[in-house]
C-alpha cells in the first residue's frame, strides 16, 4: 500500500447544519469541509455537539437544517447504508453473539458477497490489524485493545470512502491508548481514507489530526491545523481549551499599551486604552524571577514536581498563575516570588466577548 | 455503651449472630415446608387408594399406607385417549400461542423501543369512530361481521384522507406503549362473551385455533411490556453500526436485536407459556370437548361422586412436571432475563 | 431513539410493519369485543325459536346490579353503620377533598388530572362506605366487596411475605440458590390444581392437618360452611401461588441496591433497621410499587380458586366478580353477565390507574399527572 490518496476517498462537507432536540439547540450553523484523505478531528467537551455532528454525517440523526455532502453529492436525505461511510463507536458496538470473523464479515455478508470473497477479505484485513489468530473467538473473550482492533477491521473491510470514529480510544487504559493512537495514525496514513474523528482528548486531537475543529456549545470555534490552533487561538475558549496545563488568564485593564492588574504590569504592543481585557500566557512562556525585577509579584501557592519539570502555582492578589519551571526548583511554599512573561507570547482577549485582540 | 447479649454478637465479620441465624434459618425452612408440603401431599395422594384417602390423614408411603399405581393406570390406560387429547391440546395451544404472542409482541416492542411513531390524534379518533360505526352496523343493521369490518375500514380511510390534516396533535411511542400495556388490565371476562360470539359466527368454537388466537391476544401486552424493557436496555450503537453497514430494519431485528435479548426472550416466552398452560376461564368459555385443555380436565374431576382426589393428583402432577423441568433448565435465563425487565419496572 | 431521515419509502413500510400486527390483534380481539360487550350490557338476551333475541333495555342491567334484584349479589346486603365509622370516612373524605383543592389551585393542575383525582377519591370513599355497610350483624358481602377483599388481602400478604423472604435471602445464609428455586415452584402450579390441593389440605377430617383441628376441637366443623373462613382459604391459596413472584423480583431489587451506600451507613454506625428504612427501602420502592401494580392487575381477575375451591359458596360468599359474571353467563343472562364484567372493568381500571398515578409514579420520583 502506498501513501497516495486512493481514488475512492471522498470529501465531506457540512453546509449550515443546525440541530435541535425538542427545545435544545445542540448545533448552530455548522459549516466545514473535509478534504479527501484528510484526518479531521472534532474536538470539544461532552455536550458540545461533536458527536451529533458525526451522527448527522453518518445519517443516524437527521439535521434540523442544512445539507450534508459526501464526495460533492448531497446525501442529506440518504439512509446511512447508502452513504458509503463506516463508523467505529466508542463502545466498539461488536455483536456479542458473533465471532470475530463474523463481526468483521458482517458488512460484506449483508451485501450478499460470495463466501469465498468474504473469507479472503476478512483474512486480509484481520492480518493487517494483527487479529488473524483470534478469528474464532467471541468479543467477550478479547481484551480491550483487541476489541478495538476488531471494530477497526470491521470498518476497514468495506473500503468505505469515509471513516467516522466516535471516541474510539476512550475505553482503553492510558498506556494502550497511546499505542493505539500511533497505530491508528499509521493506518489512516496507509489507507488514505478520509477520516472524521470525534474526541474530547486534546492530545489525541493534536497528535492525530491534519486539522482540528474545536467546538463549544454547538458552535465551531476554530478550524485549523494542530500547530496553528495551539500557537494562534482564535478566541478565549480555544486558548483555554488547548494546552496542558492550560493557559493562564489574568483579568485587568489596558492603558497606554500596558496591561495592569493588582500586582501585575505587563507591557504589550497593543493599544486599546481603558478596555477591560484578559491577558493570556502559557505556563511554558513564563519564567520565575526575583520579585523586584519581575512583571508580577506573588506568593508560592503550591509546588508540583512532574518529572522533567516543576509546576509552580503563584497567587497574585486574587489571581492564580501556573508556571512551568525547571525540575530543580528551590523555592518554598508561601515564599514570595516574581514572574516574567515573554511579551512575544502574550495573548489578549476582550473580557466581554472573549474575542482575540490582535496587534 | 449498652451491653449486647452474647447470643446476638457475631463471631466474625459478615456472619450472623447465633440467635439471629437461628431465627433466619427457622423462617426460611418454615416457608420451604409451606411450599413443599402441599406438593408432597399431592404426589403421595396420587399413589393412594381411595380408602387411604378416606381413612384419615396418611402421611408416609410404605408406613401409613401402601402406594398403589391404580390412579396412574386409570389416567394413562383406562382413560388413555381422554387424557392424551387434552394434554396434546394444551401443549399445542400454549406453545403456538406463545410463539405467536412472543413474535408479534417482540416486533411491536422493538418498534416502540427504536422507531419513532407519531400517529396523529385525529387519525386515532377517526379510527375509533369508524370502529364504532362498524360495530353498530353489525348489531343494529344486522350486517355480518365481515361486511361490518370492511365498511368500518372504508369509513376510516375516507375520513383519514379528508380530515386527517386538520388535526395537528400527535401521540408518541409512550402513549402507544401505555395503550398496549393497559390492555392487560382488561379482565378477560369482559371480552369473553363477545369473543365467544365471534368464534361462534366463524365456526371456530371448541377449536384450538380459537384458543390460540385468544391466548396470544391476552398475553400480547405482557410480551410488549417486558420485551420493550429488554430492547431499550440494548445499547443502540450495535444497531446503528449494523445500519451503517447496510442492514435493513428487519435484518437488524432478526440478526442483531433478537439474539441480543435472548435471555429476555426465553424468560418472556416461559412466562407466557406458563400463563397459557394454566389458563382456565377462557378455555371454559371457548372449549367444550374437542379443544378441552388440561385445566378443564382437572376441574372436571370434581365428579358427582365427590372429588376423585387420586385421579386429580395424577393429572395435576403431570401438568406441573413439564413446567418445572422447563423452568429448571432455563433458570439461568430467568434470573438473568426476567429480572432486568421487572427491575426497570 | 434514533430519528431517521424519513424519506425512504421502504424504511417507512418496515416501521409500520413492526407494530401493525399487535395493533390489529388488539383492536380485533380486545377493543372490538370490549365495544360489543358495552352493547351487551344494554340488552336483554332471550332464546327465541331459531336463534336469539336481543332487546334493548338501556341501563336496566346496571340498575339491577346497583339497586335492584341483583343488588344482594353484587353489592351485598347492608347493615347500619355506626356514627364513628361515618365520622372516620367523613374525615378522610374531607382530607382528600382538601388535598384535591390544593392541587387544583396549584401550578401544575390540569383538567384531566383533576378529574382523575376526583374519580380516585370517590372510588376510595365508595369502597370504604361499602366496606362499612357490608359488615355488621345482618350484612353480607356481595361479589364486589369479596373481590376487593381478595385483592387487598391477597396482594398485601403476598407483598409482605415476599419482601420478608427476599430480605432473609440477602443475608449471609447457606443454600440461597436452593431457596430461590424452591420458593419459585408454586408459581408453576396451575391455579386449578392449587385449588384442589388446598381443598385436600384444608379438609378437617382426612387432610394432613386433621390432628391439629382435632386438638383445637374443630374436627367436625367445615371451613367451607363459614363465609369468612372460606374466603380466607381462597386468599391463602392465592398467596401460596403468588408469593414467589413478589419474592423473586424483590430479591433481585434487593441484590441490586447500591452496596457502597449500605457500607457507608454501616461504617457510620447505622443498625439493620435504619439501613433498611433509609437506604434499602428507597432504593427498592420503585420496583416494589411496580410489582404490586402487576399483581394488582392480575388479582382483579381471580376466578379459578373460588370456583374450584368453594364453588363460590357458601351461598355466594366467595364469589369474585369474574365468577359472578361467568355464572350469569351460564344462566344465559348475557346482559347481566356483561354488566358485571363491565363493573369489574371499571373497578380494576380505576384501581390500577390510580395506583399507577399516585403510588408507582411517586415511588419512581416522577410527578403524578
Amino acid at each position: 500500500m502506498s501513501a497516495t490518496v486512493p481514488v475512492r476517498s471522498k470529501s465531506v462537507a457540512l453546509l449550515g447544519i443546525g440541530k435541535t432536540f425538542g427545545t435544545v439547540r445542540v448545533l448552530r450553523d455548522l459549516s466545514l469541509e473535509v478534504h479527501p484523505g484528510e484526518f479531521l478531528v472534532l474536538l470539544g467537551e461532552s455536550g458540545c455537539g461533536k458527536t451529533t455532528a458525526l451522527r448527522i454525517i453518518a445519517g443516524l440523526e437527521a439535521a434540523s437544517e442544512g445539507r450534508v455532502q459526501i464526495g460533492g453529492e448531497d446525501v442529506t436525505e440518504r439512509l446511512p447504508k447508502d452513504r458509503d461511510v463506516a463508523m467505529v463507536f466508542q463502545s466498539y458496538a461488536l455483536y456479542p453473539h458473533k465471532t470475530v470473523a463474523q463481526n468483521i464479515a458482517y458488512p460484506l455478508t449483508i451485501r450478499r458477497m460470495a463466501h469465498a470473497a468474504i473469507d479472503a477479505q476478512v483474512k486480509e484485513v484481520a492480518q493487517s490489524v494483527q487479529l488473524a489468530h483470534l478469528l474464532d473467538r467471541y468479543p467477550r473473550q478479547l481484551s480491550g485493545g483487541q476489541r478495538q482492533r476488531v471494530a477497526l477491521a470491521r470498518a476497514i473491510v468495506r473500503r468505505p470512502s469515509v471513516f467516522l470514529m466516535d471516541e474510539p480510544l476512550s475505553n482503553l487504559d492510558a498506556k494502550l491508548r497511546g499505542h493505539m493512537r500511533a497505530e491508528l495514525k499509521h493506518m489512516q496514513y496507509e489507507l488514505g481514507i478520509t477520516t472524521i474523528y470525534v474526541t474530547h482528548d486534546q492530545i489525541e486531537a493534536m497528535t492525530l489530526a491534519h486539522r482540528v475543529a474545536l467546538m463549544d456549545k454547538g458552535v465551531l470555534q476554530q478550524l485549523a491545523p494542530p500547530a496553528h490552533i495551539y500557537s494562534d487561538p482564535a478566541n478565549l475558549f480555544v486558548a483555554g481549551f488547548i494546552g496542558s496545563p492550560p493557559m493562564n488568564f489574568l483579568r485587568g485593564r489596558l492603558a497606554d499599551g500596558i496591561f495592569q492588574a493588582p500586582g501585575v504590569r505587563v507591557t504589550t504592543s497593543r493599544s486599546l486604552d481603558g478596555a477591560e481585557v484578559i491577558l493570556g500566557v502559557r505556563p511554558e512562556d513564563c519564567t520565575l524571577a526575583d520579585p523586584s525585577r519581575a512583571q508580577l509579584q506573588g506568593r508560592i501557592y503550591s509546588i508540583e514536581l512532574i518529572g522533567d519539570h516543576t509546576l509552580v502555582t503563584l497567587k497574585a492578589g486574587e489571581q492564580e498563575v501556573v508556571v512551568k519551571a525547571p525540575n530543580i526548583f528551590s523555592g518554598e511554599m508561601g515564599g514570595s516570588i516574581g514572574l516574567c512573561v515573554n511579551p512575544e507570547r502574550v495573548y489578549l482577549f476582550r473580557a466581554q466577548s472573549g474575542e482575540r485582540i490582535r496587534g | 455503651m449498652k451491653r449486647i447479649p452474647a447470643l446476638f454478637v457475631p463471631r466474625r465479620l459478615n456472619e450472623l449472630a447465633y440467635g439471629v441465624k437461628l431465627v433466619v434459618y427457622a423462617l426460611l425452612l418454615l416457608w420451604t415446608a409451606i411450599v413443599l408440603f402441599p406438593l408432597y401431599w399431592l404426589v403421595i395422594t396420587s399413589f393412594k387408594l381411595p380408602i387411604d384417602v378416606a381413612d384419615g390423614p396418611n402421611y408416609l408411603p410404605f408406613v401409613d399406607f401402601t402406594p398403589s399405581l391404580h390412579a396412574w393406570k386409570y389416567i394413562f390406560f383406562d382413560l388413555g385417549r381422554d387424557t392424551l387429547r387434552p394434554y396434546v391440546n394444551s401443549v399445542v395451544v400454549s406453545s403456538v400461542a406463545t410463539v405467536v404472542a412472543v413474535l408479534i409482541g417482540s416486533m411491536a416492542a422493538y418498534g416502540l423501543a427504536r422507531i419513532e411513531y407519531r400517529p396523529s390524534v385525529g387519525a386515532v379518533a377517526m379510527f375509533v369512530i369508524s370502529t364504532a360505526a362498524a360495530a353498530s352496523l353489525m348489531f343494529w343493521g344486522g350486517a355480518n361481521w365481515l361486511l361490518a369490518i370492511a365498511s368500518g375500514a372504508a369509513v376510516f380511510f375516507i375520513l383519514l384522507r379528508v380530515l386527517a390534516k386538520r388535526f395537528r396533535r400527535r401521540l408518541g411511542n409512550d402513549d402507544i406503549l401505555f395503550w398496549v400495556i393497559s390492555q392487560r388490565i382488561l379482565p378477560p371476562v369482559v371480552t369473553a362473551i363477545p369473543i365467544y360470539l365471534m368464534f361462534k359466527q366463524l365456526g371456530l368454537l371448541d377449536t384450538r385455533t380459537a384458543l390460540v388466537i385468544t391466548y396470544a391476544t391476552v398475553n400480547l401486552p405482557i410480551v410488549v411490556w417486558l420485551m420493550f424493557d429488554f430492547f431499550s436496555a440494548v445499547p443502540s450503537e450495535l444497531e446503528e453500526s449494523a445500519q451503517i453497514d447496510g442492514a435493513s430494519r428487519f435484518g437488524i431485528f432478526f440478526d442483531i436485536a433478537l439474539p441480543l435479548v435472548k435471555p429476555g426472550l426465553v424468560a418472556t416466552s416461559l412466562l407466557v407459556l406458563i400463563l397459557c398452560w394454566n389458563e382456565y376461564l377462557l378455555a371454559l368459555f371457548l372449549s367444550t370437548a374437542e379443544a378441552q385443555t388440561m385445566p378443564l380436565l382437572v376441574a372436571a374431576q370434581n365428579a358427582t361422586r365427590g372429588p376423585q382426589w387420586w385421579y386429580m393428583s395424577v393429572l395435576i402432577v403431570i401438568m406441573i412436571c413439564p413446567v418445572i423441568v422447563l423452568t429448571v433448565t432455563l433458570q439461568r435465563f430467568i434470573t438473568k432475563g426476567l429480572l432486568v425487565g421487572a427491575i426497570k419496572g | 431513539m434514533s430519528a431517521l431521515p424519513s424519506s425512504a419509502f421502504l424504511d417507512r413500510q418496515a416501521r409500520t410493519a413492526f407494530i401493525l400486527p399487535t395493533v390489529v390483534i388488539i383492536l380485533a380481539f380486545a377493543i372490538f369485543p370490549l365495544l360489543v360487550s358495552a352493547y351487551l350490557t344494554l340488552v336483554r338476551f332471550q332464546l327465541a325459536p331459531g336463534g336469539y333475541l336481543l332487546t334493548f333495555v338501556g341501563w336496566s342491567n346496571f340498575r339491577k346490579l346497583l339497586f335492584g334484584s341483583e343488588q344482594y349479589h353484587f353489592l351485598g346486603t347492608f347493615d347500619t353503620v355506626s356514627p364513628l365509622e361515618w365520622l372516620l370516612i367523613g374525615v378522610l373524605g374531607v382530607f382528600l377533598i382538601l388535598r384535591i383543592a390544593r392541587y387544583a389551585l396549584g401550578p401544575s393542575a390540569s383538567v384531566i388530572g383533576l378529574i382523575g383525582r376526583l374519580i380516585a377519591v370517590a372510588a376510595l370513599v365508595a369502597a370504604l362506605v361499602l366496606c362499612a355497610v357490608n359488615t355488621g350483624g345482618t350484612a353480607r358481602l356481595g361479589s364486589l366487596s369479596v373481590t376487593l377483599f381478595y385483592v387487598t388481602a391477597g396482594v398485601t400478604a403476598q407483598f409482605l411475605i415476599g419482601l420478608g423472604l427476599a430480605y432473609l435471602c440477602t443475608l449471609p445464609v447457606r443454600g440461597r440458590d436452593f431457596y430461590r428455586l424452591v420458593f419459585f415452584l408454586p408459581l408453576m402450579v396451575t391455579p386449578v390444581g392449587i385449588a384442589y390441593m388446598f381443598r385436600m389440605l384444608a379438609d378437617t377430617t382426612v387432610g394432613p392437618l386433621a390432628p391439629l383441628w382435632d386438638a383445637v376441637g374443630l374436627r367436625a366443623t367445615s371451613w367451607a360452611a363459614d363465609p369468612w373462613s372460606a374466603r380466607i382459604v381462597v386468599v391463602v391459596g392465592d398467596t401460596w401461588q403468588w408469593v414467589p413472584f413478589m419474592f423473586i423480583v424483590l430479591l433481585a431489587a434487593l441484590e441490586g441496591q447500591p452496596r457502597d451506600q449500605v457500607e457507608a451507613a454501616q461504617i457510620d454506625g447505622a443498625n439493620g433497621w435504619k439501613i433498611f428504612r433509609d437506604i434499602t427501602w428507597p432504593s427498592i420502592a420503585p420496583v416494589a410499587a411496580s410489582v404490586i401494580l402487576i399483581r394488582l392487575i392480575e388479582a382483579f381477575k381471580i376466578v379459578d380458586l373460588p370456583n374450584i375451591l368453594t364453588n363460590g359458596g357458601p351461598g355466594i360468599a366467595t364469589e369474585s366478580m369474574t365468577l359472578h359474571s361467568f355464572i350469569a353467563w351460564r344462566t344465559l343472562d348475557l346482559g347481566g353477565s356483561a354488566a358485571v364484567a363491565y363493573m369489574l372493568f371499571f373497578v380494576a381500571t380505576i384501581g390500577c390507574v390510580s395506583f399507577f398515578q399516585f403510588v408507582v409514579r411517586r415511588a419512581r420520583g416522577e410527578p403524578a399527572r
